[in-house]
């Protein structure tokens, strides 16, 4: 055991050399409520004051103190209570800081995942949970407003509520549980694979992860908002969006915590795939995973500020009378969608890419094969990310936005088929004569292959202008962009859980509960949200609280599936939540998998490695005689966490 | 594999087939649309049905046994296949798009002599506007003539569908858009909103109906006559004060302003027998107006024109669309408030 990991065992201590702090001042949760609240008081304080001085009526506007004081100074007074910036703090200071401070680095008992810590490993997970939570959330909110929409009517809700249900789900599932578990697995998987011992920037990535439950708790608020909800849907189009009640405001700014903490993230992916690859570990000898989430990075740290930027001029256009997309006073209307959707189509790959990479290392492993093209896989990617800046108009063929740029934007849109269809035929040509163990990740990995197909096909028919203009803002669009996120994403996110379960918690799952989790998720999926084509082309606009008569008997049981639907994930919970307690101890490498993160314990060692790995092929060399991919010379650091 | 591609292709062209995906046409651009969408689907089953027939026939040739510890065969790739699955989508695609783009020019073309609709959309009603000034709640349209169709919307972003006529057009504050759309056949559709546009969205609907050529004329001239030879038909643009002497035209126009102002969608009113819930009730105002210390046409008058003065307890503010007193004229206003105070009958 080398000096750094064993100045780390004494866990329990604080930072630097300072004294052990009392109960108050020690980072932590009853640190962050008192430093919530100090920094609310501090935001109303700094509105209130101001707005006396100005003598602007009414002094107590509670909308903007709640704007400022609570959705900017309080969660920053939380994250200083939890102690992500305590590091930062005491070097600007001028304090004793250590180096080698590794006190908040890993996992040693359960209390530990509920503090800021900088194990990649722990984030990951911590990660994971979190946005499994708001996953659960937002699928209860599709429990409620599909109830209301299985029969033609009013029964449950009011129009404004049912508007705040859907937009909510789709904002919570988006924002803080797709994109962000991705975020989570890659934490967990990156660095292992590159033969590094943690992220390039540890602190700032548990920075990241807590800015997360804040975009939460404010999307999920937002129900407490005078009015309700936002609810202008996920898109949230100008200038509907800033005449609004109050709730859209925790919209706004909802999506700059997560998106803050999405940037973030990136910037540590980059830096850590650019320069902290292990020796031999050349980017033609990078696992799928880590050239997909590379390319997922570069997109969101070119397309994220587009979003940040698009919602505060919405607030502002509110909250300040601007005219950013007002009509009067010169605003442009449609320049929202352009700014918007130039963040939000980069956006589907950001929540698909990462996806690729886990069905290519998981269909690579449980076919016993070589990925089918590994270079031209790595290179769809790239080609992927390219496009993926010049589509995003096609979100707008009907918006009225200049005619010209309709033909260019369908093309391009058209030949992102091309690469998409090239990992397609690859991951088909890896199965080819392999031999295939139909365990849950692989079961998930071709159910995704399966319905992402038909998401990709129903993109063909969106991309075609002619077409699109008959189905935009219809259910077609509700199903093309269920079959891309859910059966494309979601499986993925199933399966990388599934396929990680081993490595992350040292325990192996239920097989049988995963099988039955699969097979439920599966069919019920297909049959909420295949018909939902059908209803759109047919005319059922989609955002309608009621609609007409004639689509009721597919919505009843488009309803009811969909309530299989969320019945499915208990049996998901309930495996992942007993298997973690008490399932069978899994060896360190129970795929039999090449790639680094399996040729260290299950779980990994809370430095990674005892020694610098050494990369001496490529990590898919399955049927290769004598094949190596890494060299550990002394093996894995065999002590695990106690 | 050939065979469980041909058995997926022929269970997806049934599904393709037997089910009525699209709307019956009722337009020449939703005929062309049809062609477009047959034309993908095409394409699409032949993919899909080789995607499935490789997955099902991998699961069920190549599973290993429980006990085969032993790895496939160490293919890294064909050079020569991956040429070809990325030039041969690459021309599938370029051919879609082609025959798109040849369809979406003809289906702008709106010829030598359309016929001028204008649209008008606000929270949460349509109207409708022909040559010379003829306006109407409802859209009526000659069959086999190129419809144009320009449209503005007063408040926030709406859309314009009739789904057997497939053309969509979204109706942007602040800027003109246009769509063709050409009837083929006769009979009674739907104009409805696709673009969320608030609490509203879902009851913003439009009749429509399609008549024979010589029908539309009659139709057009009896609108005509109707907007000529009543007081405040809505066409007026100096502000008539003619409402005291014409009781029974004021009567009318003010119900028809309620209707197509899209108010019952809100409010209860049992005179115009609606009975919306989002919205307070409109029945006895007497009591809201003491409240606001206004007389009811004066406080009804308040609350069209600026529904955030006075918000009744138990609503919201920020919820009623504030453009009335922009997007009615002012016969149009003065009629809904007489009729929705009760007053008219003095």
């Amino acid at each position: 055991m080398t000096s750094t990991a064993a100045a780390s065992t004494h866990h329990g201590t604080e930072h630097g050399a300072g004294p052990r702090r009392g109960y108050l001042m020690r980072p932590g949760w009853v640190r962050a409520a008192w430093c919530t609240a100090t920094f609310f008081l501090i935001g109303m304080f700094v509105v209130v004051a101001l707005r006396g001085l100005a003598g602007w009526d009414p002094v107590w506007d509670w909308e903007i103190i709640i704007l400022v004081a609570g959705m900017v100074t309080a969660p920053i007074g939380f994250l200083l209570g939890m102690g992500t910036f305590d590091y930062w703090l005491y070097w600007v200071s001028g304090r004793p800081t250590l180096v080698d401070d590794h006190a908040n680095h890993g996992a040693y008992r359960w209390t530990d995942y509920f503090k800021v810590n900088t194990d990649h490993k722990v984030i990951g997970i911590q990660y994971l949970v979190t946005t499994f939570f708001f996953f659960l959330a937002g699928g209860f909110l599709a429990m409620l407003f599909r109830a209301e929409l299985a029969q033609p009517g009013m029964q449950f809700f009011d129009t404004q509520t049912f508007n705040g249900l859907v937009s909510a789900h789709a904002t919570l599932m988006i924002f803080v549980f797709i994109i962000p578990a991705f975020a989570g697995l890659a934490n967990f998987a990156v660095p292992l694979m590159l033969g590094a011992p943690d992220m390039a920037f540890p602190r700032l990535n548990a920075l990241s992860f807590w800015m997360l439950p804040v975009a939460g708790a404010l999307f999920l608020t937002s129900f407490l908002a005078p009015g309700g909800a936002f609810a202008t849907g996920w898109t949230s189009y100008a200038p509907l969006a800033s005449e609004q009640p109050f709730g859209q405001v925790f919209f706004n700014m909802g999506v700059q915590w997560a998106g803050a903490s999405s940037i973030a993230t990136a910037l540590n992916f980059l830096v850590t795939i650019i320069t902290m690859r292990a020796p031999g570990m050349t980017f033609w000898r990078m696992p799928l995973l880590v050239w997909a989430n590379f390319t997922t990075s570069l997109l969101v740290v070119v397309a994220t500020p587009f979003i940040a930027g698009s919602q505060f001029f919405v607030m502002f256009d509110r909250v300040m009378h601007t005219s950013f997309f007002t009509p009067d006073n010169g605003g442009y209307v449609l320049g929202y969608q352009h700014i918007f959707w130039f963040y939000s189509h980069p956006a589907v790959y950001i929540m698909v890419l990462p996806g690729f990479g886990i069905i290519s290392e998981i269909i690579a492993v449980f076919s016993r094969k070589p990925i089918f093209g590994y270079r031209l896989m790595a290179i769809s990617l790239i080609g992927i990310l390219a496009l993926a800046f010049s589509v995003w108009a096609h979100h707008m063929f009907v918006a009225g936005m200049a005619d010209w740029l309709r033909i260019p934007m369908m093309i391009t849109t058209l030949l992102i088929a091309v690469p998409t269809g090239v990992k397609v035929f690859s991951w088909l040509a890896t199965l080819w004569e392999g031999k295939l163990h139909l365990n849950t990740p692989m079961l998930f990995a071709l159910g995704f292959i399966s319905t992402f197909v038909i998401g990709g096909l129903s993109g063909i028919y969106l991309a075609a202008v002619p077409i699109d203009i008959h189905a935009s803002d219809t259910y077609f669009i509700v199903a093309h962009i269920h079959y891309v996120l859910f059966g494309g994403s979601v499986f993925t996110i199933f399966a990388g859980i599934y396929y990680w379960f081993p490595k992350m918690t040292g325990r192996m799952y239920d097989e049988r509960l995963g099988k039955l989790h699969f097979w439920l998720t599966f069919v019920s999926f297909n049959a909420t949200f295949f018909p939902m084509h059908w209803v759109g082309l047919d005319g059922m606009p989609r955002r309608v609280a009621d609609y007409a008569g004639t689509y009721g008997a597919l919505n009843m049981v488009i309803s009811i599936f969909s309530f299989i639907l969320g019945a499915s994930v208990v049996v998901f919970v309930y495996n992942m939540v007993t298997s973690w307690a008490r399932g069978p101890i899994a060896e360190s490498n129970p795929w039999k998998a090449m790639t680094i993160e399996w040729q260290v314990s299950s779980p990994p060692p809370v430095f990674n490695f005892d020694e610098i790995p050494q990369v001496v092929g490529s990590p898919y060399e399955y049927g290769v005689p004598g094949a190596k991919h890494v060299v550990l010379k002394g093996g894995a650091l065999q002590e695990t966490p106690a | 594999m050939l065979a469980i591609a041909a058995a997926a292709a022929v269970v997806t062209t049934l599904v393709a087939v037997l089910i009525r995906w699209l709307p019956h046409s009722a337009s020449e651009e939703m005929d062309r649309i049809t062609f477009t969408y047959w034309f993908a689907t095409v394409i699409c089953i032949a993919i899909f049905s080789l995607v499935i027939g490789v997955i099902v026939y991998s699961v069920l040739a190549f599973r290993a046994q429980p006990d085969d510890d032993t790895d496939g065969p160490p293919i890294h790739g064909n050079t020569t296949l991956e040429i070809v699955w990325t030039v041969v989508p690459a021309i599938l695609v370029i051919a879609i798009g082609i025959v798109s783009a040849i369809v979406l020019s003809k289906n702008a073309d709106a010829g030598s002599n359309p016929l001028q609709v204008k649209v008008f959309a606000q929270q949460f009603a349509w109207r409708f506007e022909y040559p010379g000034k003829v306006r109407s709640e409802e859209l009526v349209l000659p069959l086999r003539r190129h419809v144009k169709f320009e449209m503005t919307s007063a408040d926030v972003i709406h859309s314009f569908w009739i789904p057997q006529m497939g053309q969509k057009q979204d109706v942007v504050p602040g800027i003109m858009t246009s769509i063709v759309v050409t009837p083929t056949r006769t009979g009674r559709f739907t104009l409805i909103c696709t673009e969320l546009c608030g609490l509203g969205h879902a009851t913003m609907r439009a009749p429509v109906r399609v008549l024979e050529q010589a029908a539309f004329d009659s139709w057009l001239a009896k609108q005509k006559a109707a907007a000529g030879g009543g007081a405040g038909g809505g066409t007026t643009t100096t502000g008539g004060t003619d409402t005291g002497t014409t009781t029974g035209a004021s009567d009318a126009l003010g119900a028809k302003t309620f209707a197509s102002s899209g108010c019952g969608g809100c409010h209860t009113f049992a005179k115009a027998g609606s009975d919306g819930q989002v919205g307070p009730s409109l029945d006895d105002l007497t009591g809201a107006a003491q409240k606001a210390g206004e007389s009811v046409p004066d406080y009804v008058r308040q609350s069209i024109v600026d529904p955030n003065a006075v918000v009744v307890a138990g609503f919201q503010p920020g919820v009623m669309p504030q453009t009335f007193g922009d997007s009615l004229s002012t016969d149009e206003l003065d009629a809904l408030v007489a009729y929705v105070s009760g007053e008219e009958s003095q």
